[in-house]
C-alpha cells in the first residue's frame, strides 16, 4: 500500500517560537514526519483548509482562538472530526485536563515536557491511525 | 515527569537556550513597556483588560517555556506573576500600589534570575518577592460593583457594517494572503469583531469577520482579489455588543526573528557588493577614452545607478538591524525607580524621541554605558526632596533622556537638572591624583576628561549605585570604540547633559582617503573636525613638538610616520585632519587627501597584523588593502608623546 510510505503531516501548535522549535525537535526523531507550524488558534484553522494535517499538538493559551476553540472546531467539522489533538499545555491548570479530553482532545500532556515521551506517543498516535 | 529517564532532558534543551533568551527578552520588552502604563492605572478602578490579558500571555510563556530549558526559580516567579494577574484579571483583588511594586520587582527579579543563568552566576533568591506577590494575590478584593474592568467600549456612531468572509487557499498562502494580514487590513477599514471561523458547504474552511466601518463599498471592492468577499451584516444587537469588542492587537505573525549574525552575512556580502561597484567604476573611467562618448555615457548611468540601488539595498538590510531606542528608555524607568525608591528622591523620567531608531549591534553595547550615566545622574546629579526644596526647586528631580538623528549619527542626551559638577571638587582630586597641576583651564571638555580618567571618582567609595566597578572611563572608553564621541555640559546647580554621539552603524562608514609617504590610509570622516591646508613653513616646533596655529590657539601635530616608524619625507603643502575637540584637539599630518570614499569596515583578526593606531582594513576596489586608522588611539599616541 502506498500508505505505507506516506508522510505525515504534523500541525505544531503554540505561540511561542522557541515552544514550536522544541517540539519539533523532539517529533524529529519520528520517520516519515513532516512539520507545520501555526502561532495561533485561528492561524491553526487557516493551515488545515491548505494541507491535509495528520495530527495536531496544541497549547492552550495562546492570543487570537483559545486552543478550546479550535478543539471545538474541529471536533464539530466532518472532514477534519478525525485528526488527533495532543494537547500540550502549561503545568498548573489542572481543570483543563477534564475539560480538554471532555472537548475531544486525544491526548493531554504538560509542559515542561520530556521529548521521548511526546514523540511516544505521536508517534503511537499516528501509528493508530494508519493502521 | 511520567518518563523515568529525564536525565538527558536538560541536555537536549541545551541546544535552544539561545532561542530562549531571545524570546524572553521580547516578552520582557513588552511587559515593561505594559507596566509603564499600567502605573497610571494603580488605585484607579479601571485597568485595560486588553493590557492585563497580554501581559498575563507573556507571562505564561515565559513561564513554560523556562520550565523547558529547566530554569525552576524563573518558572516559579512567573508562575507567581501570572497568578497575581489571573486575579487581577478576574476582578478578584484590587490593583494597589503594593501589588504594583510587588509586579514591577517581580519582573526585575525574574529578568535577573534569567540573566544570572545566561551570565553562568547563581541564581538571586526569589522567595522574598515570590511570598510579595502570593500575598498580593490574596488581598480582599473590593465589591465588584465598585470596580470595572475597562474593556474600551467605544460609542460608535451608526457606521455601516460589514460581514467579511475570507476563505484561505494554498495559492492565497503562497501569496503571503493568509488570515492575519487579512485581519490586519480589516483592522484598518475600522472597527474589527472577533474572526469565526466556519465550515462552508463542500468542506471549505472560511473566516468570518463583522466590521464596522466607514470606508465605501469600492474600498471593499479592492480586497475581493484576495479571496474576501463581503455583504451587509446581519444587524443582531445582543451580537452587537460582542463584536465591538476590539480584538487585542498582537504581534504580527509577519515579523521574523532573524540571528545577527545572518544579518552581519548579509552585510558583509553587500559590502563586497561594495567594493566591486567602485572597481567598476574606476574600470568604467578607464573605458573613456578608447570608448565612443555615447555608449560610454550609457556605461557611467548603469554604473551610477548601481551605486543608488546598492546604497537602498544597504540602507533596507540596515533597516532591518534597527531598533527603537525606547527599549533602552523603558529599561531605565526602573532602574531609576528601584534607585529613587532606596533614596530621598523624587524622580520624573522624561522621554522624548523613542521611536528613533538604532543598530541592535549598538544597542548592545551601549546599554552598560547608558545605566551607569543615568545611575550617576540619578545618585550623583540629582538632588533628595528636601535639599531640592531648599534651593527653591521643584521637589521632583528631572531626568531627561532623548534621541534624535542627524545625518548619518544618532545623538543621544542624559540630562537631568540636579546640582551640577562641581569643578573645584573636580579640581582638587585630579590634583591629589596627580592627573592635573597647577592652573587647568576648566573647560567642560577637560572636565569631562579629567573624570573620565580611570581610577578617577568624586566619590571615596564607589557607592553602590554607580560603583558596580565601571567608572566613567569606561563609559568613554566604550562609546569611542563605536566609533561614538560623548560630551558634556554643566552647571552648578542647574544641572549636568552628557550628549553621546554614535554612527547609526557600523559596518560601512563614509572614510577620507589619504596619503602619507605613498601610502594610503582610510580616516573615518566621523571623526574629523575640519581639514586644513598648511604650508611648511607655517608649522613651528616647540618643545620636540611641531605645532600650527589654529583658531587662536595652536593645535599639536601629530605625523604618521612617527608614529609607524616610517621614513619621514616631508612635502612644501600639506594637510591637516584635526581630529578631537577643543583643547583635546590634535592635527594628524597627511601628504595629499585623495577623495572621500564609502569603506567597508573590517577588524584584523590575526594578532600579529594588529598594530596601535589601526582600527581595521578595508579594500577600494583595486584589490589593495588600506588601513583604517584607529583616531582614538593616534590621539592618545599624540597626548602621552608630549613634551
Amino acid at each position: 500500500m502506498p500508505d505505507e510510505l506516506k508522510t505525515n503531516n504534523i500541525l505544531v501548535v503554540d505561540d511561542s517560537p522557541t515552544m514550536r522549535r522544541m517540539v519539533i525537535t523532539s517529533l524529529g526523531s519520528l520517520r516519515r514526519v513532516k512539520s507545520t507550524q501555526a502561532g495561533s488558534g485561528l492561524e491553526a484553522i487557516e493551515r488545515l483548509a491548505i494541507e491535509p494535517v495528520d495530527l495536531m499538538v496544541l497549547d492552550l493559551n495562546m492570543p487570537d482562538m483559545h486552543g478550546m476553540e479550535v478543539i471545538d472546531f474541529v471536533r464539530s467539522h466532518q472532514a477534519y472530526r478525525n485528526i488527533p489533538i495532543v494537547v500540550l499545555t502549561t503545568k498548573g491548570e489542572e481543570a483543563s485536563r477534564t475539560q480538554a479530553l471532555a472537548a475531544g482532545a486525544t491526548r493531554y500532556l504538560t509542559k515542561p515536557f520530556d521529548p521521548r515521551q511526546l514523540a511516544d506517543v505521536v508517534g503511537s498516535l499516528l501509528e493508530r491511525a494508519d493502521g | 515527569m511520567d518518563n523515568p529517564d529525564t536525565d538527558n532532558r536538560g541536555d537536549f534543551f541545551e541546544q535552544f537556550l539561545d532561542d530562549y533568551y531571545a524570546e524572553c527578552d521580547e516578552h520582557l520588552v513588552s511587559i515593561r513597556r505594559a507596566l509603564v502604563i499600567l502605573e497610571d492605572e494603580v488605585d484607579t478602578r479601571t485597568v485595560d483588560r486588553t493590557l492585563l490579558d497580554n501581559l498575563f500571555r507573556s507571562f505564561h510563556t515565559l513561564k513554560g517555556i523556562s520550565g523547558m530549558v529547566g530554569l525552576s526559580a524563573a518558572e516559579q516567579l512567573a508562575h507567581d506573576l501570572e497568578s497575581y494577574l489571573r486575579e487581577l484579571r478576574e476582578g478578584k483583588v484590587v490593583f494597589s500600589a503594593t501589588g504594583f511594586r510587588a509586579l514591577v520587582d517581580g519582573v526585575s527579579l525574574l529578568e535577573g534570575v534569567i540573566n544570572a543563568r545566561r551570565n553562568e552566576q547563581p541564581s538571586p533568591s526569589i522567595e522574598e518577592i515570590a511570598a510579595r506577590l502570593q500575598a498580593a494575590a490574596a488581598e480582599s478584593a473590593t465589591s465588584d460593583a465598585e470596580r470595572s474592568i475597562n474593556s474600551d467600549s467605544t460609542n460608535m456612531p451608526a457606521l455601516l457594517r460589514w460581514q467579511a468572509e475570507f476563505t484561505p487557499t494554498a495559492e492565497l498562502a503562497e501569496r503571503g494572503v493568509n488570515v492575519n494580514n487579512v485581519r490586519a487590513r480589516l483592522q484598518e477599514l475600522g472597527q474589527l469583531g472577533q474572526a469565526k471561523p466556519i465550515v462552508k458547504g463542500a468542506g471549505e474552511i472560511a473566516f468570518q469577520f463583522i466590521v464596522t466601518t466607514d470606508a465605501d463599498e469600492s474600498a471593499l471592492a479592492a480586497l475581493a482579489v484576495d479571496g474576501l468577499t463581503f455583504k451587509p451584516a446581519p444587524l443582531d444587537s445582543s451580537q452587537r455588543a460582542k463584536d465591538m469588542q476590539p480584538v487585542p492587537t498582537i504581534a504580527p505573525a509577519s515579523v521574523v526573528r532573524v540571528d545577527l549574525d545572518r544579518l552581519d552575512d548579509l552585510m558583509r556580502i553587500i559590502g563586497e557588493l561594495v567594493i566591486s561597484r567602485t572597481r567598476l567604476e574606476d574600470q568604467v573611467k578607464d573605458l573613456k577614452r578608447v570608448t565612443a562618448p555615447a555608449v560610454w555615457r550609457s556605461l557611467q548611468e548603469t554604473s551610477l545607478g548601481m551605486e543608488r540601488q546598492l546604497r537602498d539595498l544597504r540602507e533596507s538590510v540596515m533597516r532591518v538591524r534597527m531598533v527603537q531606542i525606547g527599549e533602552i528608555f523603558e529599561r531605565m524607568t526602573f532602574v531609576v525607580r528601584d534607585l529613587a525608591r532606596e533614596s530621598d528622591k523624587k524622580i520624573i523620567v522624561q522621554f522624548s524621541g523613542g521611536e528613533t531608531e538604532i543598530d541592535k549591534f549598538l544597542v548592545e553595547r551601549m546599554m552598560d554605558p547608558f545605566m551607569h550615566l543615568v545611575r550617576n545622574a540619578v545618585s550623583h546629579g540629582l538632588e533628595t526632596v528636601a535639599e531640592r526644596e531648599a534651593q527653591g526647586k521643584r521637589s521632583e528631580g528631572l531626568l531627561s533622556l532623548s534621541a534624535l538623528t542627524a545625518g548619518e549619527r544618532i545623538v543621544i542626551k542624559i540630562a537631568d537638572d540636579g546640582r551640577g559638577i562641581d569643578r573645584n571638587r573636580v579640581l582638587s582630586r585630579a590634583k591629589a591624583s596627580g592627573l592635573a597641576n597647577g592652573h587647568v583651564d576648566l573647560d567642560d571638555s577637560t572636565l569631562l576628561d579629567l573624570i573620565c580618567s580611570p581610577g578617577f571618582s568624586t566619590r571615596d567609595e564607589a557607592d553602590r549605585e554607580s560603583g558596580r566597578g565601571v567608572g566613567l572611563d569606561v563609559v568613554k572608553k566604550a562609546i569611542e570604540e563605536l566609533g561614538g564621541r560623548i560630551t558634556l555640559a554643566t552647571r552648578v546647580a542647574g544641572g549636568t547633559t552628557f550628549t553621546i554621539e554614535l554612527p547609526l552603524t557600523l559596518a560601512i562608514a563614509e572614510a577620507l582617503i589619504v596619503t602619507v609617504n605613498g601610502q594610503r590610509f582610510a580616516v573615518p570622516q566621523s571623526a574629523v573636525r575640519e581639514v586644513l591646508e598648511v604650508e611648511s613653513a607655517a608649522t613651528k616646533v616647540l618643545e620636540n613638538n611641531e605645532i600650527i596655529p589654529y583658531r587662536g590657539k595652536v593645535l599639536p601635530l601629530l605625523r604618521l610616520a612617527r608614529v609607524f616608524e616610517m621614513n619621514d619625507q616631508r612635502e612644501a603643502r600639506f594637510h591637516v585632519l584635526v581630529l578631537g575637540e577643543d583643547t583635546n584637539a590634535v592635527g594628524l599630518a597627511v601628504d595629499r587627501i585623495l577623495g572621500q570614499r564609502e569603506i567597508v569596515v573590517r577588524a584584523i583578526k590575526d594578532p600579529l597584523a594588529q598594530s596601535k593606531g589601526i582600527a581595521g582594513a578595508t579594500e577600494l576596489g583595486d584589490q589593495r588593502v588600506v588601513l583604517i586608522l584607529d583616531t582614538t588611539a593616534l590621539r592618545q599616541f599624540a597626548t602621552t608623546t608630549r613634551h
